[in-house]
């Protein structure tokens, strides 16, 4: 009993430390999701949506199809117009009766949606299910909309609304230039026990980083992990950058206090800034909020606003 | 004193006859879920078109436009194999947890206990996490498979590093079953915080869901890696009857009544872990079925093996296609996971349960 | 013959049971009498097969007990041990059926049931369940378990552990005729007993233990000596002798011959 009890724990211990994928979401969509070829042939009808993904939602609103959609997930909270839309709940567990019941005639999903035997019954069921491609940077969201315009057969007005998204990532990257030397920053997702939950490599924390001229001080961390803190203490960020929800956002005196960031140059100079969860969503607002938290971790540079776009509406701003 | 006829009160005895109204009952019970959960959904379908649908189907004849191709899917495609599945975890749970309570005579004892749960949860997790890279290089069957065979895996593991070591001499005391039983559930959970750990956001928030139970990725796959066990589970609970009667006098007792009471103790181990293993494996983590089934039958038909074996197949299966029936449509058209169901039932039914016997638990 | 042969029952270094013999014949009662702890349970148990003794051997007609399939042996002996917790709802009548062997089929289990809770005078009780009834109704009910047991074989011993335990008077002589009468048609009675009197009025042969020790055996009259009584248990009694206050021996109870109590 003891030689089976400690090889296994050893094999345990040893898998813990083999490198792995972080994206297995790949693996699972790779049979699932179909290519703009065959797109072009199935959507013939669009006339009722079912956006899964905050991204997804602001993008079909703001093509215009808005009034088409007849369910959102739980994530899409912007327009307002989707508080009265009817609410499917968390992407990956999604109900397949239940999405049936809102008899759509599309659905258009986040990469990463499923589980996969719903998204197997609704495409037996003849609703064309489309996984749009995720990813943290401008590209990304230029593809998103690229790509739901063709599935909407909006390629004009998605053409139109890249090139505006475009114009404003470039508006953002001259005004970025007037950063002579960047700040570090942490980006806290939650706090739980006293230990907060930092956003590494390969989250959308460090791609919006990376658009607000800010050097993710956790970037050697893979994920969202608890944050150790001496590793936090040692990276000395600049800035605690958090999110503005009532859940996740703490008062600076509490933040500070905290053993990982107390004693960091962010809890010297105070430097807390908190945005809104939209920011995360690599939506068609992002040039817009990645704008708003440079201004806010860069206040002494003045940044201007970028040009209000219509599907911006009235984005909430970054609090310093 | 004898010539007094002792008198029965509705506490003191029970009827003659009682057992069999109750089994009646809860085959009832469990012909009307089955037919509710046919019938319910967020998708409006009347019971005429549901008859219509499954008589068609059976006779292997869909229609494949419109209206009627999208009812055809939903009742053919998500609500039976859906009802199939939950009558049998259902009824899995219900007849693993009533086998459990038969070793460890306590009524309280509950799969979830010895760790079989915790340990197929673990391995469910590692294949999540590590299983999916090697998935690629498997065919799809296996591939699809991974995940129950991972959690079935880590039960059978479990149940078989937990008789070692709790059993020494070819005796198995049951206080050391229930050590070893909660020292390696309390292992089996800080490996899954390990892999968590190492596991990226997506990973975690799949698993996280998966462990609340649900029957919504209902398809006949499961159905069909599930079966076995389940008949496996049942015709070895009927065939251990009359030992499991005989243990409820103490293993002493058995043995004397003419039982080899080690062989029966270790195939009724070995049978729970493969039931909860499966129903885990297809329908994840789900509680209290396995403890509030047995217990009210066995108030209500009695406690003899062979009949409360019977009813915990019928009435596990109706609880848990009942909950589904109301996890799919109380938050439409999302879904509740359906542990959670159980639990909202369960819950504070084991509490009572706690407060009643509490005299006999030492509080 | 049922026998134990030199057996040894040592724990920790200490002997429970140092080379004790025991002859248990069909059609005889033998009564093992002794002070607490001085290993009277321990030999039922060694005998009935449920404790593997450190030395010495039982043999049930000539073959060592190990050797016995669970499933024979419990064709053989039936064994009525001190306690039986049951935490599960069973009626008496269950409890009664649990016994049973396979082949019984139901209606000769049913008969077997009666007629054996019928013996202890509990036939009224059969419906109830077992766990709401007193201490000696519990008592009386394993017996009458055991009992059942029995009548499904052929030449079987009972092992009774303090049978008489519970009971009130009236019961307790109850119990002693069932030993007999087992014992008159063709079985062995092993029987295990706080009371001295009880002992002498049930047994053929009364087997005395000290600390694990067999200081005597024999017929009661032989046993029950004051010398004797003053080696068991340290205190100083007068066997024949009359006390002060009221008293009533067993030995002077009258049973009515049909096997009910007296009305009146």
């Amino acid at each position: 009993m003891q030689r089976t009890t400690i090889s296994l724990l050893i094999a345990g211990a040893l898998l813990a430390w083999l490198p792995c994928s972080p994206d297995v979401a790949h693996a699972q969509s790779s049979r699932t999701i179909s290519d703009a070829e065959v797109l072009k042939v199935e959507i013939r009808d669009t006339s009722r949506i079912v956006t899964i993904g905050a991204a997804i939602t602001e993008i079909v609103f703001a093509l215009g199809h808005g009034d088409r959609v007849v369910g959102v997930d739980q994530t899409s909270t912007f327009p307002p117009a989707v508080r009265t839309k009817p609410n499917v709940g968390y992407m990956r567990a999604l109900s397949a009766e239940g999405v049936m019941s809102l008899a759509p005639s599309l659905i258009v999903a986040t990469e990463g949606s499923g589980p996969p035997d719903v998204i197997d019954i609704l495409a037996r069921a003849s609703v064309p299910f489309v996984l749009v491609p995720e990813g943290y940077d401008e590209a990304a969201v230029l593809r998103k909309v690229r790509y739901i315009a063709q599935v909407l057969g909006e390629k004009e007005n998605g053409e139109a609304m890249a090139l505006a998204i475009s114009a404003d990532f470039k508006a953002m990257r001259a005004q970025l230039e007037k950063i002579s030397s960047p700040r570090k920053g942490v980006f806290v997702f939650a706090v739980g026990g006293g230990t907060p939950t930092v956003g590494g490599n390969k989250t959308s924390a460090d791609g919006m980083f990376a658009l607000s001229g800010i050097e993710n001080a956790m970037r050697s961390v893979s994920g969202y992990k608890p944050a150790v803190a001496e590793a936090t203490l040692a990276a000395a960020p600049d800035v605690v950058v958090t999110m503005l929800e009532r859940n996740h956002s703490l008062e600076p005196s509490e933040m500070f206090a905290l053993p990982a960031f107390a004693g960091t140059p962010a809890a010297r100079d105070k430097r807390l800034v908190a945005i809104s969860s939209y920011a995360l969503t690599f939506g068609p607002r992002t040039a817009h909020a990645a704008r708003n938290l440079a201004a806010a971790v860069y206040p002494e540079l003045s940044l201007s606003p970028l040009q209000p776009r219509p599907w911006t509406g009235e984005g909430v701003a970054a609090k310093p | 004193m004898t010539t007094a006829v002792a008198r029965a009160t509705a506490t003191h005895a029970r009827p003659v006859g009682r057992g069999a109204i109750v089994l009646a009952g809860a085959g009832t019970l469990l012909v009307l879920a089955i037919l509710g959960s046919l019938a319910i959904g967020p998708v409006v379908i009347s019971p005429a078109d549901v008859l219509r649908i499954l008589v068609d189907g059976a006779a292997g004849a869909r229609p494949t436009t419109g209206t009627a191709m999208r009812d055809a899917i939903v009742v053919l495609d998500i609500r039976l194999p859906r009802t199939v599945l939950a009558v049998l975890v259902g009824s899995t749970l219900a007849v693993a947890g009533a086998i459990l309570q038969g070793v460890f005579r306590n009524p309280l004892a509950d799969p979830g206990i010895v760790g079989v749960s915790t340990g197929a949860a673990f391995a469910a997790v590692c294949w999540i996490v590590f299983g999916y890279a090697a998935a690629a290089h498997l065919p799809t069957f296996v591939a699809a498979a991974g995940l129950p065979l991972s959690a079935f895996l880590g039960s059978l593991v479990t149940i078989v590093m937990l008789y070692r070591l709790a059993t020494r001499e070819g005796k198995t005391p049951v206080a050391m079953l229930l050590f070893a039983g909660i020292a390696l559930g309390a292992l089996a959970a800080a490996g899954t915080g390990l892999v968590i750990f190492v596991a990226s956001d997506q990973q975690l928030r799949e698993f996280m869901f998966w462990t609340l139970g649900s029957v919504g990725g209902a398809n006949w796959t499961k159905v069909a890696l599930v079966l076995p066990f389940v008949l496996i589970l049942l015709a070895g609970s009927v065939s251990l009857r009359r030992g499991l009667d005989a243990l409820a006098l103490g293993e002493a007792e058995a043995f004397h009544i003419g039982f080899d009471v080690q062989w029966l103790k270790r195939v009724a181990i070995v049978l729970v872990a493969a039931g909860v293993g499966a129903a885990v494996a297809v329908a994840g983590v789900v509680g209290f079925v396995g403890l509030v089934v047995p217990h009210l039958l066995r108030l209500s038909a009695g406690p003899m093996h062979g009949r409360l074996m019977i009813g915990c197949a019928l009435l596990g299966g109706a609880l848990m296609t009942a909950s589904d029936i109301f996890a799919r449509t109380i938050a439409s058209p999302a879904e509740l996971p359906i542990g959670v169901v159980t639990a909202i039932i369960g819950a504070p039914y084991f509490l009572f349960l706690i407060h009643r016997n509490r005299a006999a638990l030492g509080g | 013959m049922y026998q134990a042969k030199s057996v040894q029952v040592t724990v920790r270094g200490k002997a429970i049971l140092a080379d004790v013999d025991l002859r248990l014949a069909l059609g005889r009662v033998v009564a093992v009498v002794g002070a607490n702890g001085a290993g009277k349970s321990t030999l039922l148990k060694v005998m009935a097969g449920e404790r593997k003794p450190t030395g010495g051997e039982i043999l049930l007609d000539e073959r060592p007990l190990p050797s016995w399939p669970v499933a024979a042996l419990a064709r053989r002996r039936a064994v009525l041990p001190q306690l039986v917790e049951i935490v599960f709802p069973f009626l008496a009548a269950e409890v009664v059926s649990l016994s049973l062997p396979p082949h019984v089929d139901r209606k000769s289990g049913e008969a077997l049931v009666r007629r054996a809770l019928a013996a202890v005078e509990m036939e009224d009780f059969a419906d109830r369940i077992y766990g709401t009834l007193s201490g000696g109704e519990k008592q009386r009910v394993q017996l009458a378990r055991v009992l059942a047991q029995a009548w499904t074989g052929e030449d079987t011993y009972l092992l009774l552990d303090e049978p008489t335990a519970s009971l009130d008077l009236a019961h307790q002589l109850l119990i002693l005729r069932l030993a007999r009468t087992h014992a008159e048609s063709g079985g062995g009675v092993m029987l295990v007993l706080h009371d001295l009197n009880l002992a002498s009025m049930v047994a053929d042969e009364i087997l005395a233990l000290k600390n694990g020790s067999r200081i005597a055996a024999g017929p009661p009259s032989a046993i029950i000596t004051n010398d004797l009584i003053a080696a068991l248990y340290g205190v100083r009694g007068e066997v024949r002798g009359v006390p002060d206050g009221p008293f009533i021996l067993p030995q002077t109870v009258r049973m009515p011959a049909d096997g009910g109590v007296w009305t009146t």
